[in-house]
């Protein structure tokens, strides 16, 4: 899916927990995710947490499809 | 008794005539037209009955149609192998042999040969629904092109097992299939395995039995300018859907897809307030019921939006789901996403996985 | 020093029910009643259990399977599953009888779920499992377990353990009987070895079982303990053959591992095959799979270091599942490969039903050495058989990870005629990863 809408010219950004996942399905820019039931939130935490951490991370997935790369980049996060 | 071949040519093989042809409809003759008639020359124990012959341009504007035509033709014929072209570097006309040769292997379930050159687009696109010959770049060739194709078309309707696509002159297919081998201590993969094991540690030659293939990379699409101008899509693999799966996608190996308007919305409702859930079958869903926006985060989008970072949200979101699903499925399905994304002037796309 | 087990084998030629339990001229019978009576004493949970025999070539189906697992008893008396059906106690040493040819077969009478499988006895579906090959004792069974009787993953966890119970109830059969051949497996301290073992290659293997559920109770258990609350650790290949472990009830079919897979690991038994002779089998490496990157990094580090300080030159490598559990897969190959331990892996793929989808969903290029068991993607189309056990209908009810209820195309897997249409997934460990598999992947 990734390779598809980036090669019809869409800057793309994979939201994932499985980096080496989406390394290998070629996504090129991707911002990594906590797990996979909970990818932006986890369950046992209060909600303002769980806020935080997702806004930050699709923050820095928007920052992401703003930014050039030269090859496939996994964003850092910091929370 | 000999085995019966049907045969497909567009226009110009056909001798219908040239590029002011190539609207012409599908057709069946009894008996060669062009370049099938080379090939029942070359045939051991087999004729060919008959040939159809198609325009290119009719078959690549209306391909299902053209297909269906032909289909039809073909029903009640006995046919022991399916061979079209060969079809060189001509590009309309390599993806009709392919078009042609899948439908055939589909509905009748008839081996099917076809011939082409590397840089024709139908190799990618069909070398794993038939079998392919690798072939020359220009008509000149076709002699040359039509003797490989024909040792090999007299060794399937002889039912031999073909060489390596190598030996045969053929494109690898890329296509995995399960084998089964007699029940033998042998061939089972746990003494596979461990005398692969043994071969590698002596340094002795062995094969490996998934080969792993090169990584296609596509081009980086070129970053946004100016976000606070954009206009930004989400589509998930993780299975958010409205409560009561309108577009019954699958749980798992997903063929359909939907997309659903959050025009208006700051967060996703949760399952409990009859709002969004996950149907993917690969992941405990209690999280993503009671809040979906752990996986389609339409509450931080709305939020970027409203702080003006990003200039819009597009107003509909599409889901699917990931597990199981094949990479020929997906990017259908990726595909016929992207016109409603052209429409509303999408500039970039967040994708969530599960 | 050293752990040594003893399997005596009785080879069954068949199995009936009848009054009595007894072994007369390779005809093992069950007292159908008793047994019954015994297993529905141990758990109240139980509502409903049927014992049924199906044979090889016999034209039936049986679905939704649970669990196989082979009859067996320990000479010392203890239970067959050290903190399952019994105390907790050491496995891996001492002797047993094994019943071969047969499995204890766990059968949902009405329910399935997502990791639950089809067996064909006969026909075409017949070659896509081992226990075709078997005479199956299938213990079909109902439960109260109202809280999952409508969930896609179910721990069935009633249906399980009678199913554990029942094989060691059986296994008692055995106890003095005359076998007809032995399996001696003797795995020597690995610091007190000699020459010539002792310095041939040192080959570990490394387990990767299935315990991604992290709601407990769907996993595979060590010693009765939860894998998914689990780290890598040291093991004797013994201990997996004398019931420490046991298998879940998550994953699709036939990526699994059942419990018979574990009490008679082909992997592990062919390793043993050539210890002292080509290689130095220094034991297992149990490890478990994961859902979060994280974990698994964590884990294929202990793999790693562990495998280094074992003195491991090369390793074997073999996880119970695909899809996700390939990321733990490959991560542990690739850490084994980059410390310079070279690596097999053996496993299964997930190519789809048209055969062109990515194999594993994590490729690379040092895997240069796998051995594939089979495409969960592949379909069947079978003709109905005269004889179901089970319930059809949980193909199509009950979301079993190869079946479906609805496909615009395909129409229902199970079909009103009997027929069914359904993915390679559903085959009851039909890709028997665990090494049974006599099937392999080519190029079409």
């Amino acid at each position: 899916m990734v390779k598809v809408f980036e090669r019809a010219g869409y800057p793309i950004v994979h939201m994932c927990n499985l980096i080496p996942v989406s390394t290998t399905v070629g996504a090129n820019r991707m911002v990594p995710t906590i797990s996979i039931p909970y990818p932006l939130g986890d369950p046992n935490t209060p909600e303002e947490e769980q806020w935080k951490l997702r806004y930050h991370r699709v923050g820095v997935a928007l920052d992401a499809l703003a930014t050039p790369i030269e090859e496939q980049t996994a964003f850092k996060v910091k929370i | 008794m000999a085995k019966k071949v049907i045969y497909y040519v567009n226009q110009f093989f056909g001798g219908i005539g040239g590029e002011d042809t190539a609207d012409f409809e599908p057709e069946i003759r009894e008996g060669q037209v062009g370049p099938a008639m080379a090939a029942n020359a070359a045939l051991e124990d087999a004729e060919v009955t008959h040939t159809i012959i198609c325009g290119d341009n009719f078959m690549g504007s209306n391909t299902q149609e053209a297909l269906d035509r032909i289909e039809k033709m073909l029903e009640g014929k006995e046919m022991d192998l399916f061979i079209a072209g060969p079809a060189f570097q001509a590009g309309r006309y390599g993806v009709a042999c392919g078009n042609v040769c899948k439908m055939v292997g589909e509905k009748f379930g008839v081996p099917t040969l076809t011939s082409m050159n590397v840089e024709n687009p139908g190799v990618d696109m069909f070398k794993g629904y038939t079998r392919m010959m690798s072939g020359h770049n220009a008509a000149a060739q076709m002699r040359k092109d039509m003797a490989a194709m024909m040792a090999v078309a007299n060794k399937m309707l002889r039912g031999e097992e073909l060489g390596t696509p190598e030996e045969e002159g053929m494109f690898h297919s890329g296509r995995r299939i399960e084998k089964f081998l007699e029940y033998t201590r042998e061939n089972t993969a746990a003494y596979r395995g461990v005398q692969m094991l043994i071969k590698k540690i002596k340094g002795e030659p062995y094969q490996t039995e998934l080969e792993i293939p090169e990584r296609d990379v596509v081009p980086i699409a070129e970053p946004i300018a100016d976000l606070s101008k954009a206009n930004i899509a989400m589509v998930t693999t993780g299975g958010i859907v409205p409560v009561d799966n309108p577009d019954r996608i699958q749980s798992a190996s997903a063929t359909r897809w939907g997309r659903y308007n959050v025009a208006g919305l700051d967060k996703l409702p949760n399952r409990e307030a009859n709002g969004y859930k996950t149907i993917h079958a690969g992941f405990d869903p209690a999280a993503a019921d009671a809040c979906p926006d752990v996986i389609m985060p339409i509450d931080a989008m709305r939020a970027y939006e409203k702080e003006g970072k990003i200039g819009k949200l597009h107003d509909y979101f599409y889901s699917t789901v990931g597990t199981g699903t094949t990479e020929s499925e997906a990017a259908r399905m990726a595909e016929e996403i992207i016109p409603y994304l052209q429409e509303d002037g999408v500039d970039a796309i967040i994708l969530t996985s599960t | 020093m050293h752990m040594k087990l003893t399997i005596g084998n009785i080879h069954v030629k068949d199995v009936v029910v009848g009054s009595e339990n007894s072994f007369k001229d390779g005809v093992l019978t069950i007292d159908k009643q008793a047994a019954i009576d015994y297993l529905m004493g141990e758990d109240d949970h139980i509502t409903e259990l049927d014992i049924v025999i199906a044979h090889p070539g016999d034209d039936t189906r049986i679905v939704p399977v649970i669990e196989t697992i082979e009859p067996r008893v320990r000479m010392d008396d203890r239970c067959l599953f050290p903190g399952v059906t019994g105390d907790l106690v050491p496995a891996g040493e001492g002797e047993l009888k094994a019943f071969k040819d047969c499995c204890v077969t766990v059968v949902g009478k009405e329910w399935g779920s997502f990791g639950d499988g089809v067996i064909d006895m006969g026909g075409e579906g017949a070659k896509q499992t081992y226990w075709s090959r078997l005479i199956n004792i299938c213990l079909v069974g109902d439960t109260d377990e109202e809280f999952e009787r409508h969930e896609q993953q179910k721990m069935n966890h009633a249906l399980r353990w009678a199913g554990h119970r029942f094989a060691e109830w059986i296994g008692k059969i055995a106890k003095d009987l005359p076998v007809d051949d032995e399996e001696v497996y003797e795995f020597d301290a690995i610091t007190k070895r000699e020459a010539p073992k002792n310095g041939l290659p040192n080959v570990v293997a490394v387990l990767q079982p299935q315990s991604q559920m992290e709601a407990l109770g769907y996993n595979d258990l060590w010693y009765g303990w939860d894998m998914n609350k689990y780290l890598p650790s040291f093991v004797s290949p013994t201990e997996v053959f004398d019931g420490a472990m046991i298998s879940g009830s998550f994953m699709p079919a036939s990526s699994k591992w059942s419990t018979y897979e574990m009490q008679n690991f082909p992997i592990l038994k062919e390793l043993f095959a050539e210890d002292g002779k080509e290689i130095n089998f220094i034991g297992v490496i149990m490890s478990n799979l994961n859902v979060a990157l994280d974990q698994k990094e964590r884990s294929a580090i202990m793999v790693r270091n562990m495998a280094l300080n074992l003195g491991a030159d090369y390793a074997l490598v073999t996880e119970e599942g695909y899809g996700n559990p390939d990321t733990d897969y490959v991560r542990c190959m690739v850490i084994l490969e980059d410390a310079g331990i070279p690596v097999v892996g053996v496993s299964d793929e997930s190519n789809g039903r048209d055969g062109l989808g990515q194999p594993l969903v994590v490729l690379n290029d040092k895997l240069n050495a796998l051995v594939s068991t089979g495409n969960v993607g592949e379909l069947s189309d079978l003709p109905a058989c005269a004889t179901v056990i089970g319930n059809l209908e949980a193909l199509n009810r009950d979301g079993m990870s190869g079946s479906w209820g609805y496909d615009e195309v395909l129409g229902k897997s199970a079909r009103d005629d009997g027929s069914i249409i359904m993915e390679n997934n559903n085959w009851f460990c039909g890709n028997h990863i665990s090494g049974f598999a006599a099937k392999t992947i080519v190029e079409w």
